[in-house]
């Protein structure tokens, strides 16, 4: 009893720690086989060659080491696995079920001995039981070659994988506080690191030298610029992890939760090769094991079920994770049963989070979004509720830490789409810096939609009131406005020329927040501030400016959440802009009768292009234009070529401009040239009802100037962009 | 209490003397001991925190940290002096917490014995009884002794004697 050490990390000595890092690496290869294996028996033996090799080398190394328990359990292992090399047993289902256990048996006790530095012998009986499995597994399994599965050994199986199961997930939960801590890096990478460096430190002397009076300080300072940058982005580029790292422990886990909820699910990946921040790997990877168990839980059907539905039995679910437009997206696709909107609203309506009248004015994307609210996912309610939804709010929670967003897309009957949006790093963001009351914050660009500027003059004008609130008209929707200065009880700096407004949204709250001035946008370095000042709770964090003064990072949404702002849901804009659209279109004004305004939907009109008269050729009384090796039919309603034959004999030389028109709604229509005196203006317009007051011209109101619609482009043109419009 | 910390002491000096480093808030002298203070960063202009605890004077940034920064004279409920006074960076002993300490001037370093030394008067107002670790007597005056410990944010911030703005303090 006298030896068994304290659990203290201290004990494990640099040897051990490179051991366990090892030997994780080399289990996690080996669970991507086994399931590998299981799904393409073909390659068995490639892969069961990967995983002796792990097996073999945690073996050799433990007898050196002195972990005898580790050594035994590996030993026995290495034996069944020689059994399968060599061909004498052939791969089933127990036998994948028994090596993923001594997986979860060699990785506990290796968590044992990073945690506690020993490998604790008094718990040895529980690998008695493992031993003996995997000695049973091996000839047990090579004497039932031939055998028929009896059922008593399915049931036993299924209770195991149950238990595996729960061994597994723990087992992650420690890999996952081991790997938190070190980071693999590219040797390459850290010897770019120390050139950037050496190369920082030689500037900082030359700059030290010369002094700020020196003619070659600008260049001095320039060449500190770059070497800063490049360092950044080798530090940032050390910092990117493969998704795929992160998706690795996937096909096990949903391998052990298909078994337990019997569900066959086939899991695809792409887009492994994506890097994402390492401590924003960290951050996701509870929300996307979250989503992963749902989609396998809640979103694919029971076999059965599948193939009723026309579906193939298998279930697949696809992991994907790709870059847009400077974040990382990833998607968790299933091609399962989707949520049932009308269940999801009667449930909300059950749980009192909307109201019926509420719930039957939702759309089918509003509706969506109530899983994300908290309250409305308790576990019965999943479970009831088809979709998807234990904690739902927290992933979302999770993922809008990190400055991510959550989406999610179902259909019923054809699957749920998940998508997880993150920023590629958290440490550097790029950032809006205001002054207000005298003070510099920094706003995050991410949660910026835009600027007002409100003159003093105009202030008492724009500015109305409901109550005691101020708001603020913004293309005719009210936004509340917040003061920062008074939020925070600043001394407000009355300024004659006139104040800003940034026009924030963070976590579906929209607001404007009313500052003093604007600085420069800024990239800014995140530095997190102290327990006595997070508690405040309206920064984010600190960061030195280019003047080496500090701003402190206003939290967007706790901001919101401070002053009152609720968040609403924004589809109303989106519908009115939408319907702005639908009677808005562009259209290319010209002239060509003189004095006559007319116009072309923009869309038809594939080029303008300026032809010499020479080259306009007649036959049969029409103009006609070869272009581009077709033969152009050219309309004419303004007799603008007379005008130019005209102005051709007086010895002047001509050019008639052409618009080269094409309807690629209707296919194979003819194109044809339209010859136009000049072109005037490209705008938004409105096409007006057809009346008697118009006669059977088409007319629109274009810039608020009447305009003759061009006709006869094909004989149903108006009409069909009518129909589109 | 005391008397321990003084063993300590004597393991890194062998003679009973030790060396503090003056500061003064008011017209009153402090000390700190030496090795407890990482720098002397002299004056600076802080960075204020709206909506922080009253004895935070603000942040300042020091080796690509952001420290948060204690107020000495909110600390003694002193109103807010007009001149940019000096900040110390101070660490506590795990070397896990480092902030700031904003007084009015930092004097210099003083070697003192250990026997100067006196317990806090008992007559002592509660916040002070709980700042001060007693004052050695100089020539020139008494000289109150200052734990770094107890003057660290969150120590402050728990004690929640000085969450509120001292007297004095329009904060």
């Amino acid at each position: 009893m006298i030896w068994v050490r304290r659990p203290d990390k201290r004990d494990v000595d640099d040897l051990t720690k490179e051991f366990i890092a090892e030997s994780q690496e080399g289990l996690d290869r080996m669970e991507r086989c086994l399931t590998e294996l299981e799904a393409r028996p073909e390659d068995c033996e490639q892969l069961v060659g990967e995983i002796f090799r792990s097996v073999h080398t945690i073996k050799g190394t433990t007898g050196f080491l002195g972990f005898s328990r580790l050594e035994k359990l590996a030993h026995a292992g290495e034996h069944l696995l020689g059994s399968l090399r060599e061909g004498r047993l052939a791969v089933t289902e127990e036998l994948i079920s028994g090596l993923l256990r001594l997986l979860d048996g060699l990785r506990a006790i290796l968590t044992l001995i990073e945690e506690t530095g020993g490998e604790g012998t008094r718990a040895s009986d529980e690998d008695g039981a493992l031993i003996a499995e995997l000695a049973a597994l091996n000839c047990e399994a090579a004497a039932a070659l031939d055998h028929e599965k009896a059922a008593p050994v399915v049931m036993m199986k299924a209770a195991g994988e149950v238990e595996a199961a729960a061994q597994s997930t723990a087992a992650q939960v420690h890999a996952a506080a081991s790997n938190d801590k070190t980071l693999r890096i590219d040797v390459d990478v850290l010897n770019r690191m120390m050139n950037l460096v050496g190369e920082l430190v030689l500037t900082r002397n030359q700059m030290l030298q010369s002094g700020v009076e020196a003619t070659n300080f600008p260049e001095l300072a320039r060449r500190l610029d770059s070497v800063t940058a490049d360092l950044r982005e080798t530090v940032m580029q050390a910092r990117m992890q493969p998704v795929g790292n992160l998706f690795g422990k996937f096909p096990r886990m949903v391998r052990d939760l298909a078994r337990t909820c019997k569900r066959e699910v086939r899991i695809e990946f792409s887009g492994q090769e994506t890097g994402l921040d390492k401590s924003l790997l960290e951050a996701i990877k509870d929300p996307l094991t979250h989503a992963v168990r749902n989609a396998v839980d809640h979103g694919i059907e029971a076999p059965a079920d599948r193939v009723l539905g026309g579906k193939p039995a298998e279930g697949c679910l696809r992991l994907k994770a790709f870059h847009q437009s400077g974040s990382v997206v990833i998607e968790v696709a299933d091609d399962g049963g989707g949520i049932a909107i009308e269940r999801v609203l009667a449930k909300a309506v059950e749980r009192g989070l909307v109201t019926p009248e509420q719930a039957a004015e939702m759309t089918e994307r509003e509706a969506l979004q109530l899983i994300f609210l908290p309250g409305f996912s308790t576990a019965s309610a999943v479970t009831t509720v088809s979709g998807r939804g234990v904690g739902m709010d927290v992933v979302r929670a999770n993922v809008e830490k990190v400055g991510g967003s959550v989406e999610l897309e179902s259909k019923v009957g054809v699957g749920t789409t998940l998508r997880l949006r993150v920023p590629l790093t958290l440490a550097i963001v790029p950032a809006l810096v205001v002054r207000s009351g005298g003070q510099s914050f920094a706003l995050p660009q991410t949660t910026l939609v835009e600027l007002v500027y409100i003159p003093t003059r105009d202030a008492a004008q724009v500015v109305e009131k409901v109550g005691a609130s101020e708001v603020y008209r913004l293309r005719e929707r009210l936004l509340p406005m917040i003061w920062l200065d008074r939020l925070l009880g600043l001394k407000s700096a009355t300024d004659e020329h006139g104040f800003y407004m940034a026009v924030l949204e963070a976590e579906g709250c929209k607001y404007g927040l009313v500052v003093d001035d604007l600085l420069a946008p800024e990239e800014i370095v995140v530095k997190p501030l102290s327990a006595v000042l997070r508690e405040i709770g309206l920064f984010s964090g600190a960061t030195v400016l280019g003047n080496g003064t500090l701003a402190l990072i206003l939290d967007i949404a706790a901001t919101a959440a401070r002053a009152g702002v609720k968040p609403v849901i924004e589809d109303e804009e989106e519908q009115a802009a939408e319907a702005k659209q639908k009677d808005e279109r562009s259209f290319l004004v010209f002239e060509d009768r003189a004095r006559e305004r007319t116009a072309l939907p923009l869309g038809v009109v594939e080029r303008i292009e300026s032809v010499p008269l020479s080259q306009i050729e007649y036959a049969n009384g029409r103009a006609l234009l070869q272009y581009r090796g077709e033969l152009l039919q050219l309309r004419d309603d303004g007799r603008v070529l007379d005008e130019m034959d005209a102005m051709q004999l007086q010895g002047e030389e001509v050019a008639a401009t052409v618009l080269i028109c094409g309807d690629a709604r209707v296919k194979g229509s003819p194109r044809m040239g339209v010859v136009v005196r000049r072109v005037l203006d490209v705008s938004e317009g409105t096409m007006l009802e057809k009346d008697v007051a118009n006669g059977d011209v088409d007319l629109a109101l274009v810039k608020e100037k009447l305009t003759t619609i061009f006709r006869g482009f094909c004989a149903n043109g108006a009409e069909s962009w009518k129909e589109v419009a | 209490m005391k008397i321990v910390g003084q063993d300590a002491q004597q393991i890194h000096e062998e003679d009973d003397s030790i060396s503090l480093c003056s500061m003064f808030a008011d017209d009153e002298s402090f000390g700190i001991d030496t090795g407890k203070i990482r720098e002397v960063l002299g004056k600076r202009d802080l960075e204020r925190v709206p909506m922080a605890p009253a004895f935070v004077a603000g942040v300042v940034p020091y080796r690509g940290d952001v420290l948060t920064t204690v107020s000495f004279r909110a600390l003694l409920g002193l109103s807010e002096s007009a001149e940019a006074g000096c900040v110390l960076v101070l660490e506590d002993s795990d070397g896990e917490e480092r902030f700031g300490l904003l007084v009015d001037t930092v004097g210099g370093v003083v070697t003192v014995s250990r026997k100067m030394l006196e317990a806090n008067p008992c007559t002592l107002e509660a916040r002070c009884k709980w700042l001060f670790d007693g004052a050695y007597k100089m020539p020139n005056g008494l000289m109150v002794q200052l734990d770094p410990e107890k003057l660290r944010p969150s120590r402050l911030a728990e004690t929640g004697m000085f969450k509120q703005g001292a007297m004095g303090e329009n904060a």
